[in-house]
């Protein structure tokens, strides 16, 4: 058994005397393709049970956005053996509280459990793999809550659009182009069969990462996942198990040529009866085809996009987007470092001069956005009161030729340097947060291991690579800049 | 790698167990032992005293300075505290901002302040350096008038921002309702903006950043011999001693449920606070039944009532939940979150129902536990958080809590039992004396009007004032009051009216007034001779409570009340009474330079009136003229004397003919408190006036 354990060993070779704790896990593969990482720690007496699905808004069609999303409301709402708004009550009533987040690329529950629960816990989330349960009442009352979370979230919120509005001018001929809450139009419009498709094509194991980090033993967990997700049927068997619960006999046999009879519910995968077994066998060895966005035919940002948007709000602000490339793109390293030159801090060169020195914008930040595919360099400013947005385009630009024709200073390096260090260290602290991050790592880089070697990635950028890559990517002539102006001035 | 793990997963069976009965729950193993490290607790020699909680996991320290003052009535510099603390870090006797800002970025740290602390969190090797910029900004602040004024400018903005923030204006409404006349009820505006200087933020500064009665909360990879060298190095020249605290005003309820609407256009959602103050302190027992209680109502798990209710079953909302926010200085209950517009009112009927319903009923043998066990399963997660156990350990001190309160935390709650809830909702939760806060679109506001206790809608603005909706006046001033002057004296011109004034030479008027505080009815004489001598005198029972005169020939004056004694008029008073002279004084405004000006037309107790502001010098004043009659049926007025605001508010009705005059014979008034209601008795002109009876 020893040699199963697969723990990285690469963290910490370069920067000895980097401050950052390595993290200790145990990685495999199920038969059926659920990746298994575990993370054993003993400081707290809780654990944290998240499965990463590696589906998000970019993987829904054009006509049914918000799907994502959507579904993860749905896959609260229980399963054969948990009844409707039994789920949170089961977590909650043993001590445990639970939720789960959408983005453009996945989906990510979780429970955070005390440690003596982690069986419950690996079966709840075995249970909303295999066969969720939703009702029309669910759906639509998960409609609604949802179209009040975008209420909630955006339309009231001022400034709250400009993430959408970037998007959809950023990402031609790419799911990027929409966000994951989608458009309330496209769910009002959804039908049965889009959610069963939904779910039989992308809450299956294969697709799926368990991360489960705290107070556990190990070879106690191994075994209760075995129990619980190991019996998931593989490949294209977990949907003839799917049909097996909801269809009739007789479609059953329409679509399978076997009787239900030969199957029992407790032991699905051994079946009675040579027919039964060989239509199991094929289906297991028929994975499932998860559709993925094609990348290549992102189209390039050509040209400078300019747009006024009228919104309930008071001072105007300016937001301005460059592409980046993907997260995995190793000169994303480069483009976090400046923007942190740009905007990490108090002492940052944007706080310095827009909010502090020119006093012309009440707030002002960049930040570098990554997803799976591509990514975006966003500048934004609300302007200080009776200032131009003009004169903070001006400054802005003036602070991107800066760095584009100046090397940052070597004091300038060693403060992100520095902070990125601190943040490292902290980003350890929980339990859920490692969980997170190791799924993470697994599923964007291709390892767990990442979440250990992350850091020195960034020590090894040069002041050169972040010169070079601003040259590259703050591409003047190739941009979108968003006026975002009070509702009262639209007309005039 | 991945090839690795491949072959591994085939050497696995398929199926290590055979059958398994999915619908079997697990059941739980045996509960892990939860300790609570005990925090270590020691004072300095200044008097700061220094909490302790070690925790080596990361290698990263947190060090938390929190100043023993409480909060203080602010006043017409409302937000100085926030300001002050916001610029903290604006340089010191050493460091300009500047390079303050570089070198905390340069290790990597977090350095922040506000009103009451200073923050500091970096990693371990960096401490020595963490502290010197700490204990820089906090004994050295300069407070440079250049941030001082940038940091000016900058609320500037954040004030005209909070306009399009609905949460924001929800809190400040919520803020004013509950804590009338307490810090919590102070909310900074334009104007208590203006009044803020250096001055004022560097006296703030002196006297609340003081080791006396201070916390020094020490969290991480440190021990105690580090901390107390530390300390010693970087705090022991901390000086000050505490400022001299006011007695907080107790809590008072409103008078059955408001509404209280703020209108923000456009919105699509209404954010709902149904909110009201408690009297309760964190060292009362009922507390830890208060948040049980709470929990089952709109607290912590999402298996809530109000999450249940609004949400799961009805779909009005993403959240809907309650809380129960309770401190030394001041405590509150709210409940409410964001709904669509067309369900504004039945969300808010819903969340008064469940209000009501646990004050009624028991809860459930499954609420209790659902919620109980979620507590629980909660304070065992927020011991994964070192800065907890610290947190605890400032709670029992600075709230007087037994020193086990945390240790038996658990089986505290543990006991509270069904019945205890319902004894607790009786006497903290009500669904008669809340402050009903809507912040939304126009559409929304009358449907609210069921749920206020006097069918009238408070209209607030974004800062918790009270705003009137008007509309722009069909006449000019002038027009106003030469129609309200041709009413009174029954002319139609100038002339006519001329002829007819210059035959009144004195008028004496005689009034009956009531108040509820007072047995027995008052008797009131006002007399007027021209061309501007006026007397008045209050007497009941014998006795005079208040005698006033002012001679316009030597434009001398004063008053006498059973309070105050005899007072002079000040120069201003003797400026304004020779403004309001003869007997219909509006005559002269045209003429007398008076500052008057028509702001429009509003509707007050169901008729549409002229609003007229009128400034003498002294004070402000609104007369309202029906929009009709021009006959004026009220006045509010507001002198300011020293930050102190007095609001006098009068009505006027019944208007009858006396010698060719219309005078209303009704009319009310009410200052501070206190509400009169006049008859008028007689009202004789060019009656022969004796002025020695004022004199």
């Amino acid at each position: 058994m020893r040699k199963l354990f697969i723990t990285s060993v690469l963290a910490g070779l370069t920067f000895s005397s980097i401050a950052q704790r390595e993290i200790e896990y145990v990685e495999y593969e199920l038969d059926n393709g659920i990746h298994v990482i575990l993370h054993e720690e003993h400081a707290t007496p809780i654990v944290a049970v998240s499965v990463l699905y590696h589906v998000g808004s970019k993987n829904e069609k054009p006509g049914r956005t918000g799907f994502a999303h959507f579904f993860e409301h749905l896959l609260f709402e229980g399963s054969t053996n948990i009844g409707r708004g039994e789920y949170s009550e089961l977590v909650e009533k043993n001590g445990g509280t639970l939720n789960a987040n959408t983005s453009h690329d996945r989906t990510f529950y979780y429970e955070l459990l005390p440690s003596n629960q982690l069986e419950l816990g690996i079966w709840l989330e075995s249970e909303r793999m295999l066969h969720a349960k939703v009702d029309n009442e669910g759906i639509e009352t998960q409609r609604s809550v949802v179209k009040e979370e975008k209420r909630q979230r955006i339309d009231n919120q001022p400034y709250a659009t400009f993430i959408g509005e970037m998007f959809k001018r950023m990402f031609n001929n790419h799911p990027y182009h929409w966000q994951p809450i989608g458009s309330m139009e496209h769910l009002d419009a959804a039908e049965e069969s889009d959610y069963v498709n939904f779910y039989r094509t992308f809450y299956v194991p294969q697709n799926a990462t368990l991360s489960i980090a705290g107070d556990i033993n190990i070879a106690q967990t191994r075994s209760w996942i075995a129990k619980y997700f190991g019996s998931i049927p593989k490949g294209q068997a977990i949907n003839m198990f799917r049909d097996y619960e909801l269809m009739a006999n007789i479609d059953f046999y329409n679509t399978y040529g076997v009787d239900k009879g030969a199957f029992i519910v407790n032991d699905f995968t051994h079946p009675k009866g040579k027919k039964a077994n060989s239509v199991l066998k094929s289906l297991e060895s028929k994975s499932i085809d998860i559709p993925r966005p094609e990348k290549a035919k992102m189209a390039e940002l050509t040209g400078v996009t300019k747009d006024i948007i009228y919104d309930n709000i008071q001072l105007p602000g300016l937001f301005m987007a460059y592409r980046f490339p993907e997260q995995t793109n190793e000169d994303m390293y480069a483009l976090e470092i400046m923007n942190d030159v740009l905007s990490g801090g108090t002492s940052s060169r944007i706080n310095k001069s827009l909010v502090e020195k020119k006093q012309i914008a009440q707030f002002a930040f960049s930040f570098a956005y990554g997803l799976e595919d591509a990514g975006m360099g966003i500048f934004a400013a609300i302007a200080a009161k009776d200032e131009s947005l003009d004169d903070i385009q001006t400054e802005f630009d003036a602070q991107i030729e800066l760095i584009k024709k100046e090397l940052i200073s070597q004091e300038e390096f060693e403060k992100v340097q520095n902070q990125y260090e601190n943040n490292f260290v902290s980003s350890t602290s929980t339990v859920a947060g490692i969980a997170e991050n190791l799924a993470n790592s697994h599923i964007y880089f291709g390892n767990a291991s990442y979440a250990n070697t992350e850091l020195s990635k960034y020590m090894s950028v040069t002041r050169e690579d972040i010169q070079r890559v601003a040259i590259k990517y703050l591409t003047q002539d190739a941009r979108i800049i968003l006026h975002y102006l009070p509702k009262e001035e639209e007309g005039k | 790698m991945k090839k690795y793990i491949l072959s591994i997963a085939l050497v696995l069976p398929a199926v290590l167990f055979g059958q398994l009965d999915r619908s079997v729950r697990p059941t739980a193993a045996k509960a892990p032992v939860i300790n609570i490290k005990d925090s270590e607790v020691f004072e300095l020699e200044n008097g700061l005293t220094v909490i302790l909680s070690e925790n080596h996991k990361l290698p990263k320290v947190t060090f938390n300075l929190v100043m023993g003052a409480k909060p203080n009535l602010e006043g017409n510099q409302a937000g100085l505290s926030e300001l002050a603390g916001s610029l903290i870090m604006s340089g010191t006797l050493k460091k300009s901002k500047d390079e303050l800002d570089r070198e905390v970025d340069y290790i990597g740290a977090r350095l922040s302040a506000d009103k009451n602390s200073i923050y500091l969190s970096c990693l371990t090797k960096h401490i020595d350096k963490g502290l010197t910029l700490m204990s820089d900004i906090l004994i050295n602040a300069t407070f440079p008038q250049s941030e001082v004024d940038r940091i000016i400018k900058q609320n500037e903005s954040s004030l005209l921002s909070l306009q399009s923030d609905a949460d924001g204006m929800a809190k400040n409404s919520q803020s004013i309702a509950n804590f009338p006349g307490h810090p919590f009820g102070e909310i900074m505006t334009d104007a208590t903006l203006a009044n803020i200087n250096r001055e004022s933020i560097v006296s703030y500064y002196q006297q609340t950043f003081v080791p006396e009665g201070a916390y020094l909360v020490v969290v991480g990879d440190i021990t105690k011999e580090e901390v107390q060298s530390n300390a010693l190095k970087h705090f022991s020249s901390w000086s000050g001693s505490k400022a001299t605290q006011v007695d907080l005003a107790p809590i008072s309820f409103t008078n059955g449920n408001r509404v209280l609407f703020v209108k923000k256009p456009g919105a699509v959602q209404s954010v709902i606070k149904i909110t009201y103050p408690m009297d309760i302190s964190p060292n009362n027992e009922d507390y830890l039944k208060l948040k049980v209680l709470n929990g089952v109502l709109g607290g912590g798990a999402f298996g809530n009532r109000l999450m249940q209710n609004l949400r799961e079953d009805k779909a009005y909302t993403y959240g809907c939940r309650s809380g129960v926010r309770v401190s030394e200085d001041g405590s509150w209950f709210v409940a409410g979150g964001n709904f669509r517009n067309e369900v504004t009112d039945s969300a808010i009927y819903e969340i008064l129902s469940e209000l009501k319903k646990i004050t009624t009923e028991l809860v459930t043998d499954e609420e209790i536990n659902l919620t109980k066990s979620s507590m629980a399963g909660s304070f065992a997660r927020s011991l994964e958080q070192p800065s907890t156990v610290a947190s605890f350990a400032l709670s029992i001190i600075k709230n007087d809590l037994p020193t086990d309160y945390y240790q038996t935390y658990l089986q505290k709650l543990e006991a509270v039992s069904k019945e205890d809830l319902l004894e607790i909702a009786k006497k903290y939760f009500t669904t008669e004396k809340c402050n009903i806060i809507v912040v939304g679109n126009q559409e929304i506001a009358d449907k609210l009007l069921v749920f206020d206790n006097d069918g009238k809608i408070e209209k607030l603005d974004a800062f918790g004032n009270e705003v009137k909706d008007i509309l722009p006046a069909d006449i000019s001033k002038e027009e106003l009051i030469s129609g309200y002057i041709n009413a009174i004296s029954m002319t139609s011109s100038k002339k006519a009216l001329d002829k007819k004034i210059k035959k009144i030479k004195s008028m004496q008027q005689e009034e009956e007034l009531t108040m509820e505080q007072i047995p027995f009815p008052l008797k009131s004489t006002k007399v007027w001779v021209s061309p501007n001598i006026q007397g008045e005198k209050t007497e009941g029972q014998g006795m005079v409570f208040q005698r006033s005169f002012f001679d316009g020939e030597t434009a001398t004056g004063y008053s006498v009340s059973m309070q105050t004694g005899e007072k002079e008029m000040t120069e201003k008073e003797i400026k304004a009474k020779q403004l309001f002279c003869g007997l219909i004084p509006e005559i002269n405004y045209a003429t007398n330079g008076i500052k008057y000006e028509l702001l429009g037309i509003e509707m007050k107790d169901g008729q549409s009136v002229y609003v007229l502001k009128i400034e003498d010098g002294t004070s402000e004043t609104y007369d309202y003229f029906d929009k009709y009659t021009f006959y004026k049926t009220g006045s509010l007025s507001i002198i300011t004397i020293e930050d102190e605001t007095q609001e006098t508010s009068s009505t006027y009705s019944d208007y009858e003919e006396n010698d060719g005059f219309m005078f209303p014979m009704t009319f009310s008034l009410s200052a501070g408190g206190a509400n009169f209601t006049g008859k008028v008795t007689s009202i004789t002109l060019n009656a022969k006036v004796d002025l020695s009876l004022f004199k």
